[in-house]
């Protein structure tokens, strides 16, 4: 009985530690790609850029998993709706 | 006067020589309407990612227009009752990037373009 009543504290105290109180060292925020200097320009025909902002069914990915900045989501939805119009994506 | 970006896909099955019948017509109507064509690219046969009338390919022509908004609409309206051709597409652009190519590998005509998009991806 004594074992299994350590195992439950144990446990516990794992727990504390994923408290949502967490320091600021596990929390971190990627940078948009696109807004760096020297980021390449987000263009219809640039497919190889654009291919990586799409799903495999082809849907566009939310900027919100892809990282990236509002502005630049708002050129990545237009040049995709273009490219695909197209036919190249 | 406006820059205009303007692509056209044509049948897979066209041959080299309806092809460039195809990029004379248009950049005839151009140059009719006070227009310029400063570039003419010619990406080649590419994979189409759907079927488009039962075609699995398409050949690519994208010129790089000067002119007038009004050229647009008489462009547009001979590629709608052109039969070779699937898709069409105009986009205003504020500048024009002469140099870059993203489809060089299959480009004939530019050959200094292909080194400077080379030592751009460099």
């Amino acid at each position: 009985m004594q074992k299994k009543r350590n195992n439950k504290k144990k446990s516990q105290s794992n727990f504390a530690k994923l408290s949502i109180f967490q320091p600021n060292k596990y929390k971190f925020k990627k940078k948009c790609r696109l807004s760096i200097k020297g980021a390449p320009v987000v263009d219809y025909k640039n497919i190889k850029l654009l291919k990586r902002y799409v799903s495999e069914n082809g849907k566009i990915l939310p900027s919100r998993i892809t990282n990236v900045s509002q502005k630049k989501q708002r050129e990545l939805s237009l040049s995709i709706k273009r490219a695909r119009n197209l036919g190249l994506i | 006067m406006n820059l205009l970006e303007h692509t056209i896909v044509a049948r897979q099955d066209t041959s080299l020589s309806q092809l460039k019948q195809i990029t004379d017509r248009y950049s005839s109507i151009v140059t009719k309407n006070k227009g310029e064509v400063i570039q003419t690219q010619n990406w080649g046969l590419l994979n189409l990612a759907f079927l488009i009338k039962k075609n699995k390919k398409g050949n690519y022509i994208h010129f790089k227009i000067k002119g007038p908004s009004s050229l647009i609409l008489d462009l547009e309206k001979s590629e709608r009752m052109d039969k070779n051709l699937l898709r069409y597409m105009t986009v205003k652009v504020k500048k024009f990037d002469l140099e870059a190519n993203y489809f060089s590998g299959k480009d004939k005509e530019e050959t200094d373009t292909s080194k400077v998009t080379k030592k751009n991806s460099n």
